[in-house]
């Protein structure tokens, strides 16, 4: 096993045009890791996630996964990465057993139709296996998003709001999962605007805006180091949480 | 959960290529616009023009047949084909597939093989279907020649189709480009190589996508070498290679 940490993203910049929307930000993910991105819309969330997945250039800076980096060896990091996309779809036509088959294969996996069914049992999706994605329920689609992205066990993890839309039940149930994810050694990177969620799951966060790191740390350490803030201290109704930590922050304005 | 993690190796083409064809002849398979657009085109025009006076107006029975897989294909390349890129591009299944460790061109060259079997499939339908209705037997030289035209057909209204997805980003006006795109050449193609739009059409018809393919077809069922033949040998790669050329220089695969 490689000894580079799964993710260090070094100076990235992102630009569209004039606008700047990633703004020199570094980070590094430990093995073991599960990491929280957090921000308000617009913050360089998305272009973040998009240049570890290979899908946007970055216009300066370094991103190495598992010390292979995305623009030079771009196959290569693809290979350790594991990746739910926030509005993805899957091929029509095809049953989700036939869809996990297909990206098995892509990731370099033969799969058995028994080792198919296994690993949708696995998601509790065995019923479903005959089914397109399209006619599974919001939590089966979460669920059957996540297999996909485990299927080639990765040294990391990208997850986009993985539980968006999601009922209680259904979040607690891919939390269990995700937390899983973390015992293979891998390591997960996820964005959220669930505070709950970032508290629950993650064992650090970095909170940015306007593509720039404004706090990292536990979720206790940045509740901790902004406790005194005037802003978190107008915010916080008794006890600072993160969710004051975080509208301190980066503003009430709402953004679309 | 203490299961130790294999770190994740580079998959070979061959089992990427695997995975993707099996899963893009599966979804042709299903999909009933296929269905309609590669059999139902041709061998309705060709039952129609066997079973009633038109025939009187075609050299041979070849030429009919020929023209017949012509609409077949231009159908196939210019609604199926580019509808179906179009629709994944926006629903993000190209998406989904760039995040794996799958180059590019494989994910479309998967697309395209399984186009031009189905191609092949179809032009022998369309013979089969004309010796029935005709009554006459093609000898194999005849048919393998017209298998030979069907692939270049193919390639030339698939990257037609490349290029109409290739410059128009959304859904709707692919579809909506296609369709005049096919109209209108099917007017000049069929109508204009008939005279009944006067020499000037008739000459153009010649050099147009469907003029030049249904030219190379008479030639491969039989008819006598003339100058048309020459401009249909020279007309179709020309269109295929420039078309190719705007289909993939131009190409977005996110639709934003």
């Amino acid at each position: 096993m490689s000894a580079a940490a799964p993710l260090v993203i070094d100076g990235l910049v992102v630009r569209y045009g004039a606008r700047t929307a990633v703004d020199g930000l570094s980070l590094r993910i430990e093995r073991g890791e599960i990491f929280g991105l957090l921000g308000p819309n617009g913050a360089g969330k998305t272009s973040t996630m998009s240049v570890i997945e290979g899908l946007l250039p970055p216009s300066g800076g370094t991103v190495l996964v598992d010390g292979e980096e995305v623009t030079r060896a771009p196959l290569a990091a693809k290979s350790k990465l594991g990746v739910q996309l926030q509005s993805s779809s899957f091929q029509a036509e095809l049953t989700i057993a036939q869809l996990a088959r297909l990206y098995a294969g892509l990731y370099g996996l033969r799969l058995r139709a028994d080792e198919v069914r296994d690993r949708l049992a696995g998601m509790g999706l065995d019923g479903e296996r005959g089914q397109p994605f399209k006619r599974l329920s919001g939590g089966q689609q979460q669920r059957f998003s996540l297999l996909v992205a485990t299927l080639p066990r990765p040294m990391l993890m990208l997850l986009d709001e993985p539980t968006q839309g999601l009922d209680p039940q259904s979040r607690r149930q891919l939390w269990s999962e995700i937390e899983a994810l973390r015992g293979d050694g891998g390591a997960v990177l996820l964005t959220t605007h669930s505070m709950e969620e970032a508290q629950a799951v993650c064992d650090r966060i970095a909170i940015i805006d306007h593509g720039r790191l404004l706090a990292t740390g536990s979720p206790a350490e940045v509740v901790a180091a902004h406790r005194e803030d005037p802003a978190v201290q107008r915010l916080a109704h008794g006890e600072p949480t993160l969710e004051d930590v975080f509208i301190a922050l980066t503003g009430s304005a709402v953004r679309d | 959960m203490t299961e130790t993690m294999t770190p994740p190796t580079r998959p070979s083409i061959g089992l990427a290529l695997g995975s993707l064809l099996r899963a893009d002849a599966t979804a042709a398979l299903r999909s009933r616009q296929t269905l309609i657009l590669n059999l139902i085109v041709p061998l309705l025009y060709i039952v129609i023009l066997g079973i009633n006076d038109a025939k009187k107006h075609f050299a041979t029975p070849g030429a009919v047949v020929g023209l017949g897989i012509t609409l077949g294909l231009m159908a196939a390349g210019m609604l199926g084909y580019s509808m179906l890129v179009a629709a994944d591009r926006t629903a993000g299944v190209f998406q989904r597939l760039r995040v794996t460790p799958t180059p590019t061109w494989l994910i479309m060259a998967s697309r395209i093989i399984v186009q031009l079997v189905s191609a092949v499939v179809m032009s022998v339908v369309a013979i089969v279907a004309g010796s029935i209705v005709f009554g006459t037997t093609f000898p194999w030289p005849q048919i393998l020649g017209a298998m030979g035209v069907s692939l270049l057909g193919a390639v030339m209204f698939l990257c037609l189709g490349q290029a109409i997805v290739a410059l128009a980003r959304s859904q709707g006006t692919v579809n909506a480009i296609g369709r005049l795109l096919y109209i209108l050449l099917l007017l000049v193609g069929l109508l204009g190589a008939s005279n009944l739009l006067g020499e000037t059409l008739q000459h153009i018809a010649v050099w147009t996508p469907v003029g030049a393919l249904a030219g190379l077809y008479d030639v491969v069922f039989g008819a006598a070498w003339s100058g048309d033949s020459t401009i249909a040998v020279i007309a179709v790669p020309v269109y295929a290679v420039v078309l190719g050329v705007v289909g993939v220089r131009f190409f977005r695969w996110d639709p934003r």
